[in-house]
């Protein structure tokens, strides 16, 4: 009857859909290629392409240095958040320890917009001494991505098969013995999605970074990007260029984790 | 390993009993105390300090230099350009969410009809997701700019406009364009979430629907839908708690502007501490925030409630 057209008009609509998701990528790849003038024309595919963008973006700004700050205070926040999460949800779905107000604490916890602990935190590092360092922008995200990580990780722990642990329990394992030799190695999927999509929104974040790092040897690669915009002399091809570098490490993790990552959100948001 | 999974005595139910339930409260709060310690710094911390500095004069040099009691928390209320901010959170807040769940679902849907080839294109959506906010907004900004901006170009080339549109200039136009990058960034995570609430519904339901002459519409309705009902509500109530977060795209795309057409309550809170050095107006405006989040999600939370309580 009428299969074909019904199939074809589902063909279009993904091709459609691919299409919006992919543009603004595709745009700022052509963008980067563009020359000054030929910007100007709006044109979707660059005329005469130029690779003077890319050099010229890394010496306008301390890139490579910004590159290593989001990616060191991403990886060591991820490392931190999972350290601090993991053994705390494993003793409320498997000890019983404050099944009854702990999810409710997280979920207040992550309903508050960042900007509510700009100020605070602010005053905190002051005071700790940790304001404009990597080290402290890292707790933060650590401390802050916490909700998130409990979330994520609480559904694979769950899944968990008890009897497993009831064995390692018989075996003379006590708790902590188990948690780190059997239900970790169990987890590891889990784990590896939870700490990924934590380092990702650390490597993102934006606001508090701007305001917690001060100079050009702390700041993280989106506060970089953001004060490409504030210079007078607007070069959208080395703006373009800068933000494909921001944007190629989250990409290559997609590329080749896309399986944990789907799969860890997907578990995380519908119990 | 089997052999002595069916050994352990029946009856135990958790790992907890096995260790000696009796072991002292303070071991077994040792377990969640770190956490504890990280919600006690981003949340219990932040919310008692900024309740200090509302009620006191204060600058980013030095904190509470005079006790001034309300008079900070009233003037906020009190401020119509504040009252507005709060309104456009709101509204930015319930219009996306809503968007986004009506186009991710029905994005999912569509996948999801599709297979393999419905799994690929789950991990493709992935990218506007993982992409850095600041980067989102560069991209589009550039795609909307008035000079070079490729929709310019192609609406120019298509003879729709005489001169080019200013989107960010305008205030309607610099709304839709915030929405329509968030709607681009967030849109995929509606997506992959419906995706798994979608394939958790077993294929012979659906089979048998089809069976009983139900129309795919019929079977929409009265089947998935009812199916999905509650992972549904929890995403809208996830987006909402997001969307409440918004400030990098405006920050990069209008900064605010027109004047003060998409200054949201964020924004005006960022630009009062940093820009103003208004420290205690700032935390006065933080609070009045706060408590507006939680009104307006409120009986998004109980909604959420009352659908898994159904579920059961």
């Amino acid at each position: 009857m009428n299969r074909l057209p019904a199939r074809a008009g589902a063909a279009g609509l993904v091709g459609l859909t691919a299409v919006f998701f992919l543009l603004p990528i595709a745009y700022l790849v052509s963008v980067s290629f563009k020359t000054k003038d030929d910007v100007l024309t709006g044109s979707f595919l660059p005329h005469g392409p130029t690779l003077a963008n890319w050099p010229g973006a890394f010496s306008a700004a301390p890139l490579v240095g910004f590159i290593g700050n989001s990616v060191l205070v991403a990886t060591l926040s991820a490392l931190v958040t999972v350290a601090l999460t993991l053994p705390a949800a494993y003793a409320m779905i498997r000890l019983k320890v404050a099944e009854g107000w702990l999810p409710q604490a997280t979920l207040a916890s992550y309903m508050a917009p960042p900007v509510v602990a700009l100020l605070p935190l602010f005053f905190l590092l002051k005071f700790t001494g940790l304001l404009n360092s990597q080290l402290g922008l890292a707790l933060v995200y650590a401390f802050g991505n916490v909700p998130v990580a409990f979330w994520l990780l609480a559904p694979f722990l769950r899944r968990v098969p008890l009897e497993i642990e009831q064995a390692a329990a018989i075996d003379g394992a006590g708790p902590v013995r188990t948690l780190v030799s059997v239900v970790a190695p169990m987890v590891a999927p889990g784990i590896a999605a939870t700490a990924i999509i934590c380092g990702v929104l650390a490597y993102n974040e934006f606001l508090l970074a701007s305001a917690f790092t001060l100079s050009g040897e702390t700041r993280t690669l989106p506060v970089g990007l953001s004060l490409f915009q504030g210079d007078r002399l607007v070069n959208f091809g080395q703006i373009a260029a800068a933000s494909l570098a921001a944007i190629a490490p989250v990409y290559l993790i997609a590329l080749f984790m896309q399986r944990f990552l789907v799969e860890g959100l997907a578990h995380g948001g519908v119990k | 390993m089997s052999a002595v999974a069916e050994a352990a005595p029946s009856g135990v139910q958790s790992i907890g009993q096995l260790a000696g339930g009796g072991t002292d409260r303070l071991l077994r709060f040792l377990w969640v105390a770190p956490l504890v310690f990280a919600l006690v710094v981003t949340t219990l911390y932040p919310t008692v300090f900024l309740i200090a500095l509302s009620l006191s004069k204060s600058t980013l040099g030095k904190p509470f230099s005079a006790f001034v009691g309300l008079a900070q928390i009233l003037r906020v209320l009190g401020d119509p350009q504040f009252q507005l901010a709060l309104a456009r959170s709101v509204l930015f807040a319930v219009v996306v969410s809503a968007l986004q769940l009506v186009l991710g679902f029905a994005i999912a849907l569509l996948f999801s009809r599709l297979l393999k080839a419905g799994r690929f294109l789950v991990s493709l959506v992935l990218l506007p997701l993982m992409t850095p906010p600041v980067a989102v907004g560069v991209a589009w900004k550039l795609i909307l700019a008035p000079a070079g901006g490729l929709l310019n170009g192609v609406l120019a080339d298509l003879g729709l406009t005489d001169a080019p549109l200013s989107f960010l200039a305008t205030p309607f136009l610099a709304w839709v364009s915030l929405i329509l990058a968030d709607v681009w960034q967030w849109t995929p995570f509606v997506v992959i979430l419906c995706f798994a609430a979608l394939t958790t519904i077993p294929e012979s339901v659906n089979e048998a629907a089809a069976i009983d002459g139900a129309s795919r519409w019929q079977r929409l309705r009265h089947v998935t839908l009812p199916l999905v009902a509650a992972p549904l509500s929890a995403i809208f109530l996830l987006k909402m708690i997001i969307a409440f977060k918004l400030f990098d795209l405006v920050y990069v795309l209008t900064f605010g502007g027109p004047g003060f057409a998409t200054t949201t309550a964020g924004f005006s809170i960022w630009r009062m501490a940093l820009e103003r050095f208004d420290v205690g107006g700032a935390a006065a405006q933080t609070l009045v925030f706060s408590i507006v989040i939680g009104l307006v999600t409120l009986p998004v939370v109980r909604f959420n409630k009352a659908m898994e309580a159904r579920e059961r």
